[in-house]
């Protein structure tokens, strides 16, 4: 427990030693005085004492808290520690695991009665300090400023710490791992950020590819319909042309001059039907390609952590659970997505219900902390059987 | 068979003779890096409590991996023996034991008194008695004045004391100290050294890695000649250089004839006028030179110099680090690799 302690204890001497720990917090008092000033009134948005006449953002359209509650989770949480703060913190620890594992500093630390696993693992939690104090002193100041500015207490804000902090720690993992192998401060730097943009292009192609699908299923399914209600027809019609035919042989004069008439029609909706049918085809075929790239992307999606997605998380649970605004459900109009007229409502309302499902809380989480602890799982192992 | 590549230190060391004394006892400690690299080759070693070990060799010859397998900073290919009691690689054991490294580095946002703080706290020791021991110790090391400034503005010659007082702050029972006197000053190394003389008296085991041979011979109670990953010499300076005892007898004129007769070796002769001769008695004892002063007086041979010699520790490291056969240095380093020990050692 003493040996924690002093880790610690010499983490934050760190942290305090490095300017860009004071630069991030100066930064996030900048932030969270800018979120004090803005607010706003019956006729629009205020900026300290002057009013802005934005009817949109006016408290007769969105409630003061709602407002606040709505810039902490866009702007403060989505922007600032989802991205300003984070880069800083990353570039700020990027040296930890280098010096740490450096000649002469690593040998004072090894021939102590401490594990390597626990020294490994105290030490990555010292880094996390980083990211823990900077998304707790927001949160705190921002849940001060919704409560006093806003005149709602709202303690879910809080949820944002844990959220950000386990965000934080799957690229710290990373960094620290390329860290302790290689030695680098620029390799854990730039690896970490090159690993950041892969996995943010595999979580947008997750999410595009899924668009894709639910979109190639829609108009599949409205072709079935189509291909459906085309048969129907021609059933319709070639009942009607027998007994058509039957009338005619029975000398019906007004059967048979109906009868060319409807044989022509037939065909065309025959050829129609064939033309609907080959469309379908194609779409099945577009269909299982959307299918089966989703599914490739959701699988690599799955084995990586998922940053963007916890964000996103967050902002589900603060909606769900802080009362804060939901975006106002889409027209019921239709748009173009890859090329194809589907409804906005039907698509979000799809899409929202395939999310729910395949990209749930459990899935976010579990395997994104699986795979943060495969990586540490590893760096423990090469650095429990390493010589220094 | 090749040296397993898995540490084996679980087999129950042998015990020494008067091993409850001994801090290290090391038997056959083997270290073969990646590439087949023989680091260090069977290594039988045994330092006591209340002694200061001196380690040396030449660059290379495995002086630093041997002290990393006793602080567990590198794993031995195999290690049989044990530090203060305990087999190398326990953990537990660590908290006695103080260590120096070549070339530290303390963090530069620590003070010198958080540096030895924080070491006391890693080895378990509690906050107050870390702080009481960083204030004697700071004393002891003669920074007592720069303990609360960062060590990023001290000397090569402060951060060596520092270092020594860090490893002193858990009172341990062994202490390694690797070059702890590299960049320090003359008055420094004195300082250093008395303190060293200071542990040892209190009972420690001073274990003391050193280029310096003659810092070395001045405080060190036995010493270990490591070349080439294996130890060619261990013992008392005293024991080591006993061979190498004898007595010069420097007298007036040419050699006696019966020099030779009563097992003298005449050592030098000077040219000019009646001249000088140096003979050389190979003993170490003082009443075998008797006898030939006697006879020599006799002969009414002036004696103008009597003096016991004895190797210094420099001429005994250069003994066993030179090649016998060409009179150079042996190839730098304990590297051998496997494919020329097939031939036969390197």
């Amino acid at each position: 427990m003493r040996q924690t302690a002093a880790l610690f204890l010499d983490a934050y001497r760190e942290l305090n030693h490095r300017r860009l720990f004071w630069i991030t917090i100066v930064l996030s008092g900048l932030v969270v005085a800018a979120f004090a000033a803005i607010g706003n009134d019956e006729e629009g948005l205020t900026i300290l004492h002057w009013s802005i006449p934005f009817p949109f953002v006016s408290t007769n359209f969105i409630p003061r808290a709602d407002f606040y509650k709505f810039t902490f989770a866009q702007l403060g949480v989505g922007y600032w520690l989802a991205w300003i703060a984070t880069i800083i913190g990353l570039v700020s620890t990027a040296s930890i695991f280098p010096d740490f594992v450096d000649r002469g500093s690593i040998d004072l630390m090894l021939s102590k009665p401490i594990g390597r696993a626990r020294l490994f693992f105290t030490k990555f939690l010292t880094g996390l300090l980083f990211a823990g104090l900077q998304v707790t002193v927001f949160t705190l100041a921002s849940f001060l400023v919704i409560g006093l500015r806003g005149g709602d207490w709202e303690p879910w804000i809080f949820i944002a710490v844990p959220l950000v902090l386990v965000f934080y720690s799957y690229l710290f993992a990373v960094q620290a791992a390329i860290g302790l192998v290689t030695g680098s401060v620029i390799a854990s730097v730039i690896g970490v950020f090159l690993f950041w943009f892969v996995i943010s292009l595999v979580q947008t192609g997750d999410g595009i590819t899924l668009a894709w699908r639910i979109t190639n299923e829609i108009t599949s399914e409205r072709k079935v319909s189509r291909v459906e209600r085309q048969e129907s027809r021609v059933t319709a019609l070639s009942a009607r042309l027998v007994d058509l035919r039957l009338a005619a042989e029975d000398g019906d004069a007004e059967a048979v001059d109906q009868l060319p008439e409807l044989e022509l029609e037939l065909v065309d909706k025959e050829e129609r039907l064939e033309t609907i049918m080959l469309e379908l085809a194609d779409e099945i075929e577009t269909l299982e390609q959307s299918r089966s790239i989703n599914g490739w992307f959701h699988l690599v999606n799955t084995c990586l952590p998922k940053t963007n997605e916890t964000i996103d998380l967050l902002s589900r649970l603060l909606e769900d659970h802080a009362g804060l605004m939901r975006p106002a459900a889409p027209a019921d109009d239709t748009v173009r997505q890859f090329g194809e007229m589907v409804g906005r409502g039907e698509f979000q309302e799809r899409f929202d219900a395939e999310l729910d499902a395949s990209h749930g809380p459990f899935w976010i989480l579990g395997t994104s902390l699986g795979f943060e602890a495969v990586v540490l799982g590893f760096a423990v192992w090469r650095f429990r059987r390493r010589d220094f | 068979m090749p040296p397993s590549t898995t540490p084996q230190t679980e087999a129950p060391p042998p015990k020494s003779p008067g091993s409850e004394e001994l801090a290290v006892d090391l038997h056959d400690v083997r270290k073969r890096y990646r590439g087949k690299i023989d680091a260090l080759r069977g290594i039988r070693m045994q330092a006591r409590r209340g002694e200061i070990f001196g380690l040396l060799g030449p660059n290379g010859a495995g002086k630093s991996t041997l002290v990393k397998i006793m602080l567990t900073v590198v794993r031995p290919t195999t290690a049989r023996g044990t530090i203060l009691g305990r087999p190398i690689g326990t953990q537990s054991v660590l908290g006695r034991v103080g260590y120096l490294p070549e070339k530290h580095r303390f963090p530069v946002y620590q003070t010198g008194r958080q540096a030895i703080e924080f070491a006391g706290a890693m080895c378990g020791v509690d906050a107050a008695t870390c702080r009481r021991r960083a204030d004697e110790l700071l004393g002891l090391v003669g920074m007592s004045d720069w303990g609360s400034k960062k060590v990023s503005t001290y000397s090569k010659g402060m951060l060596q004391r520092v270092g020594i007082a860090a490893a002193m702050v858990n009172d341990p029972d062994l202490v390694v100290l690797d070059e702890p006197t590299d960049g320090v000053d003359p008055v420094g190394r004195k300082d250093i050294r008395d303190v060293l003389v200071r542990i040892r008296d209190r009972g420690t085991c001073v274990f003391l890695n050193s280029h310096l041979l003659s810092e070395l011979e001045m405080v060190c109670d036995r010493v270990a000649i490591l070349v080439q990953g294996e130890v060619a010499a261990q013992g008392t300076i005293e024991e080591l250089t006993s061979e190498s005892r004898r007595y010069e007898i420097e007298i007036g004129g040419p050699p006696p004839e019966w020099a030779e007769a009563a097992g003298l070796r005449v050592s030098a002769t000077s040219d000019a006028g009646a001249g000088t001769t140096t003979l050389v008695l190979p003993s170490a004892e003082a009443d075998a030179v008797q006898p030939v002063l006697d006879r020599l007086r006799t002969d009414g041979r002036v004696i103008m110099v009597l003096r016991p010699v004895r190797e210094s520790l420099e001429d005994l490291f250069m003994r066993y680090v030179q090649d016998p056969e060409t009179g150079k240095a042996k190839a730098p380093g304990a590297i051998r690799k496997a494919r020329a020990s097939k031939g036969g050692d390197a």
